[in-house]
């Protein structure tokens, strides 16, 4: 049989369950041909089916349908992703995950919500605001992000530095495996475990490779009273790194921590610059910015604050960013997604280039060399440099996973490669300085077959484990063991 | 002139959300709430755009459907920095022109055309006055409450004057036909061109947008004027909690908030805010000529919305535009048979005029 006629049969055979929300029309798949990864600004991948699952036994049974005639199964999240690990590169069923929106159990004694994957970011904590609670993994794309795709891609997170990413906060999940068969992973409602294998730790990150994760247990917090930022200039990119962590020694509760290279800080200070019409005050020697806030009781948040800014001037010759706006600009844009309506920031960024990233994690004493390194890397591969962005995503201890941001001409194949070119070599670099190639994009459609070079013999025991959940390779297949991109 | 030219303008647009794909347009967006494929977002239907210019996707009747099931509510534009309302107008002429138009939309279309208002009417209303209002097809054929809003306009010591009026053409260029548009506005420029250098005030929100972006015209929302005569007016306290909803004309797109917010407090009414108020309010599901193409799914947006003051604990909805009032009704009544709790959508024009007494 032609795969035509099998996709012909699946859609029948996925009719009478989902009725209109299974569709196999050109309109429909194109909408989910690409999600925010750099590619040529025609490039797409379309599926063959879409549909819309809007609990656990229907996911079952869609993947059912999916092994009966061998067809790829892509779930589908916020779309934001930046490593193609959404292309429907193979074709195949398309699962909009974001049907399963629902919250199964708000359990306010034990601070654990249970929700469908496809909710978003943004409207669980609308729902956890009401009870003066929230969720604190909290993406960037949060408004468009789903808790299935912060599982899935084990992204970044504004609070990191406190509350971790999502692995520190989920604890149960339930994954419909590439055997059709729905299975309850973690630890229910507890922090932790000691018993079996931590199967749940292998999907946070699994990018739909082992299944599609159909709900989510969550642990939530109370939310804070107050929330202060500041911003503060240093001298290099490895003293601040230093310092945050002499800023924790010290017993300091740090909310968020988040550190930008000369080239980010020039164009804080441009924007800046331009709101106001007044230049702002940034000495010569600042080499990095770093911006810090404290969350909770006000009193403790005043103390926090002047504490943080006397170890920083004291100790590291820092100096505060003294045009506050800016650091409120940089902080309601960035992390509360607040802007001036019908003036979002993001599309008028990306009108001409593209903004595209290499996400590399190093420890945390390399800064300064991988900054070096980046601007050649950068310059050889024609690629026009953004900036250097260190987020802080461990709870609380200095970290680095960095993006190392370009603007990328989308509009030949030509600047495509190189900007993969570039995404190679920015990869090798970071497995030469002891760290990892990816933090917070994942493989995608980019690393998966280039990874051996960092993970080496364990690859093929990924393998083992991906034909355990999934024997007949039909979940997202291409990610993670293959790549487009990248020789 | 092919098919596609409507979208060529907005090319740099739709490039620019095809490589952003930010989708902080899509989860608010009624219709997407309802219908769940990304497609009836707006990052969907730019990159259904896309296709079209092309040549990857080829126009069709489900496609036309998809287009003319958009609100054109503007919320996309408001989490956007981009011409979204435009492109989806112009992605609906692209359609209209390969000769997919909703039958529904045609006939619409043509009763303007012909006849110069959209509703059968049993005679035009009129009266001599000073101060221009402008009607509106929705108004001009409702009587009843048109002397509502002349009462409350003579209480707060406005003498209006509603002069011969024909349709402002909204409809007929946002179901796709910009040429039968230009029609329009020729007629009106005719007829009401003695008004052109006055202000003047409106009733229906979409009119009044038209009337100022469209013909350039000094407009002010008559509600805004009796907020601006608040101060002198003696009101009877009316006891209830409510919740306001902003009409999307009116609120996103004219940036008027606080107006009718002001009267209500100054009614004595208790007003709780829905989660989503003023700039990020979501449309009644009366928008773009929805209710006309699929008056389902216009209903189920209805129903959310009333959904959203079932969440503040409102027990009335308040609301002050001709689409919204009869659109959001519906969806309470409907709601109603499915929770067991019948929401109240009520006129803000209505109390206004009880309140004001004899």
């Amino acid at each position: 049989m032609s795969t035509d006629t099998y996709i012909q049969r699946a859609f029948e055979d996925l009719q009478p369950i989902f009725g209109e929300r299974v569709t196999v029309s050109p309109m429909h798949r194109m909408a989910y041909s690409r999600d925010w990864s750099p590619r040529h600004r025609s490039a797409q991948d379309l599926p063959d089916l879409v549909v819309i699952p809007h609990n656990t036994d229907e996911v079952v049974q869609l993947v059912q349908v999916a092994l009966r005639y061998n067809l790829p199964v892509v779930p589908f999240a916020g779309g934001t992703g930046m490593g193609g690990g959404v292309a429907a590169w193979r074709g195949g069923i398309m699962v909009e995950t974001k049907g399963l929106n629902q919250i199964l159990e708000l359990d306010l004694q034990n601070l654990s919500v249970t929700v469908g994957a496809g909710i978003t970011i943004w409207t669980l904590n609308e729902h956890l605001a009401r009870h003066n609670l929230w969720f604190p993994h909290q993406p960037e794309s949060k408004r468009a992000c789903t808790i299935g795709a912060c599982i899935g891609c084990d992204n970044d997170s504004t609070f990191g530095i406190r509350y971790g990413k999502i692995l520190e906060n989920l604890t149960n999940l339930v994954l419909v495996t590439g055997r059709g068969e729905a299975i309850r992973l973690g630890r229910r409602k507890a922090s932790f475990t000691s018993t079996g294998y931590k199967l749940m730790e292998l999907v946070v990150g699994s990018e739909g490779t082992l299944g599609v994760v159909t709900e989510a247990t969550l642990r939530v917090f109370p939310l804070p009273q107050t929330r202060q930022v500041r911003g503060y200039l240093l001298r290099s990119l490895n003293e601040g790194a230093k310092a945050l962590e002499r800023l924790l020694a010290a017993g300091l509760a740090i909310d968020s921590a988040h550190m930008n290279d000369r080239e980010r800080l020039h164009f804080y200070t441009h924007s800046y610059r331009e709101k106001y019409h007044r230049e702002p005050q940034v000495p010569d020697w600042a080499q990095a910015i770093l911006f810090i806030s404290w969350a909770g009781d006000p009193d403790v948040v005043d103390f926090s604050m002047d504490k943080t800014t006397r170890i920083l001037q004291e100790e590291y010759g820092a100096e505060m960013v003294r045009e506050q706006e800016m650091v409120d600009g940089w902080w309601d844009s960035k992390h509360r997604l607040e802007f001036i309506p019908f003036k979002q920031k993001w599309p008028d960024s990306q009108r001409v280039k593209k903004f595209g990233a290499a996400d590399l994690g190093l420890p945390i004493g390399r800064l300064d060399e991988a900054y070096a390194r980046f601007r050649e890397i950068a310059a050889k591969w024609h690629q026009d440099i953004l900036g250097m962005t260190v987020y802080n995503e461990a709870p609380n201890k200095s970290t680095a996973s960095i993006s190392f941001a370009v603007f990328v001409d989308d509009s030949t194949e030509e600047n495509i490669r190189n900007f993969y070119e570039y995404v190679r070599e920015m990869s090798q670099m970071a497995v030469e300085l002891e760290g990892t190639m990816s933090s917070y994009i994942g493989d995608g459609d980019r690393l998966g077959g280039f990874n051996i070079l960092e993970h080496g013999p364990s690859l093929e025991y990924m393998r083992q484990v991906k034909a355990l959940f999934d024997p007949a390779g039909i979940m997202n297949p291409g990610k993670k063991f293959e790549t487009r991109w990248l020789r | 002139m092919t098919a596609q030219d409507a979208l060529k303008p907005y090319i740099d647009d739709i490039y620019t959300c095809n490589r952003t794909r930010c989708g902080f347009c899509r989860e608010e967006c009624p219709v997407y709430r309802v219908e769940g494929y990304e497609t009836y977002s707006c990052r969907g239907k730019m990159l259904v755009a896309r296709g079209l210019l092309e040549g990857t996707l080829q126009p069709d009747e489900e496609m036309a459907r998809m287009a003319d099931e958009c609100l054109l509510c503007g919320y996309c534009a408001a989490r956007c920095a981009l011409h979204n309302v435009e492109i989806i107008t112009a992605l609906r002429e692209t359609l209209a022109e390969a000769g997919f138009r909703a039958p529904k939309h045609q006939a619409n279309a043509a009763q303007i055309l012909a006849e110069g208002y959209l509703f059968p009417r049993t005679s035009a209303i009129r009266r001599e006055g000073t101060t221009p209002l402008y009607l509106g097809c929705l108004y001009q054929s409702k009587p009843a409450e048109v002397n509502t809003v002349l009462s409350v306009l003579e209480k707060a010591g406005f003498d209006p004057l509603i002069a011969d009026e024909v349709c402002c053409g909204y409809v007929v260029e946002a179901t796709g036909d910009s040429e039968g548009f230009a029609r329009a506005q020729e007629r009106f420029r005719q007829v009401y061109a003695p008004y052109a250098d006055q202000e003047i005030l409106t009733l229906c929100p979409t009119c009044t947008i038209t009337l100022r972006d469209k013909y350039g015209l000094r407009v002010k929302p008559a509600i805004v004027a009796v907020a601006e005569r608040l101060g002198d007016l003696r009101l009877e306290p009316v006891a209830m909690t409510a919740t306001y909803h902003d009409p999307c004309h009116l609120g996103r797109m004219l940036g008027v908030f606080e107006e009718p917010r002001q009267i209500i407090r100054a009614l004595g009414i208790n007003l709780v805010e829905m989660e989503h108020n003023r700039t990020f309010s979501t449309c009644c599901g009366g928008g773009g000529g929805v209710t006309a193409v699929n008056p389902k799914l216009s209903a189920e947006i209805a129903k959310n919305r009333i959904r959203d003051a079932l969440a503040v604990g409102a027990e009335t909805v308040i609301t002050v535009c001709p689409t919204c009032t009869p659109t959001l009704l519906r969806g309470a009544g409907r709601l109603a048979n499915e929770v067991d709790k019948f929401v109240d959508v009520l006129d803000l024009w209505q109390l206004l005029d009880k309140a004001l007494g004899a």
